[in-house]
């Protein structure tokens, strides 16, 4: 397949997912279910960077806030730019994960899943840190793609027109 | 890195090809084939291949097997052995003065291009040979049942390093899970027309 096409189609799909999310979980709390039913919720957190323009035009914003207050990266929506990196905070009962994901290739960095045991007790197996972190790595992929899905089907279906129309005035009020 | 960090790096893929079982019970053989090899007593710019997940100096899987669960682990070991450019400069620039010492007394008041090359290269390798090198572990678990392999890295060079090796080791292809190769995923190949063909959405 040509490349330069995938290059295009990722930074379009996720640039339209991690904008649509913005809108999808700001302010009111948006509760997604796992297949088993159990359900999560989804905050950006504390940074987010925009961008918008290509090749010698290209301009980013990048917005880091301890208090949450995003609005000047919000303001970078309103000319036009989209999210491109985005810091998401799952939260499952009493646990909590936070990651950063890049929109261009699904890259994760500074993933911090709830806290593992660290000690080593005699007797226990010795994959068993190992097999805790992988359960709670993959848990927090599969919260990932279970939005991802959901904003997939949503992208490919009728009703995207008007659910860009609700982005539009959310990034305008 | 390593994949108990506590912020962790993670490049998400997923192999091509139907995997045969066959394969599947040969990746403890190949890792060991395609192992990590030494270059402590060289002078080797860099060497990489795979390593045990919780050793890496154990490129023989003697503390513990590459199976967890229902997981192959293994760590890409990496090795580089890098000359600081003050270093060389300065060690190129003796050796050429040395050689211009040497011409002169010849009756020649220069030193070719070429052969400045050449001790340039030499002092290089010399300088190599003194330098050690630098170890560096990126985790690598496959999943599989899940069709899915991470790598604890989000490093471009790294990722294009360990897709190569793990083609030649396996004779299995990687697909990076980006945006659209997981929309394929998600909804199979039939929707590749449609996902190739769709516009960005103006939200303004």
């Amino acid at each position: 397949m040509d490349l330069s096409l995938v290059e295009r189609e990722n930074v379009l799909l996720g640039q339209d997912f991690l904008t649509w999310l913005w809108y999808k979980t700001d302010g009111e709390n948006v509760l997604f279910a796992l297949e088993d039913k159990r359900t999560f919720s989804l905050h950006m957190e504390q940074k987010v960077s925009v961008q918008g323009g290509e090749g010698e035009t290209k301009a980013t914003a990048t917005v880091s806030s301890p208090s949450g207050e995003l609005t000047e990266a919000k303001t970078g929506l309103i000319h036009g730019k989209k999210v491109n990196k985005a810091q998401l905070l799952f939260s499952m009962d009493q646990d909590d994960w936070l990651v950063q994901i890049n929109s261009a290739d699904f890259g994760i960095s500074g993933l911090k899943t709830p806290k593992i045991s660290t000690k080593d007790d005699e007797g226990d197996d010795p994959d068993g840190k190992f097999l805790e972190k992988m359960f709670l790595v993959e848990r927090c992929l599969e919260m990932l793609d279970i939005v991802f899905t959901q904003f997939l089907t949503l992208r490919m279906s009728k009703e995207w027109n008007e659910e860009a129309a609700k982005v539009k005035l959310w990034i305008n009020g | 890195m390593s994949i108990l960090s506590a912020s962790l790096g993670l490049t998400r893929y997923r192999i091509i090809e139907d995997v045969p079982k066959e394969t599947l019970q040969e990746v403890p053989e190949k890792l060991k084939q395609f192992c990590f090899i030494d270059i402590d007593a060289t002078a080797d710019e860099r060497s990489f291949g795979w390593t045990n997940i919780d050793d890496m100096l154990d490129m023989n899987w003697t503390q513990s097997p590459p199976e967890k669960a229902e997981y192959f682990t293994f760590g890409l070991r990496l090795d580089t052995r890098r000359i600081p450019p003050a270093v060389l400069k300065k060690h190129t620039t003796i050796a050429i003065n040395k050689e211009l010492e040497h011409n002169k007394e010849q009756g020649k008041n220069f030193v070719s291009r070429d052969r400045k090359r050449e001790l340039k290269e030499q002092v290089t390798l010399r300088l190599r040979a003194r330098t050690f090198p630098i170890p560096a572990v990126f985790d690598i678990i496959w999943n599989p049942p899940a069709n899915r392999i991470y790598l604890a890295t989000t490093n471009a060079k790294v990722r294009a390093l360990f897709e190569d090796h793990f083609a030649l080791s396996f004779d299995l292809h990687l697909e990076p899970l980006t945006p659209f190769f997981m929309a394929m995923d998600i909804l199979g190949e039939e929707a590749a027309p449609k996902l190739e063909n769709l516009d960005p959405t103006i939200f303004v």
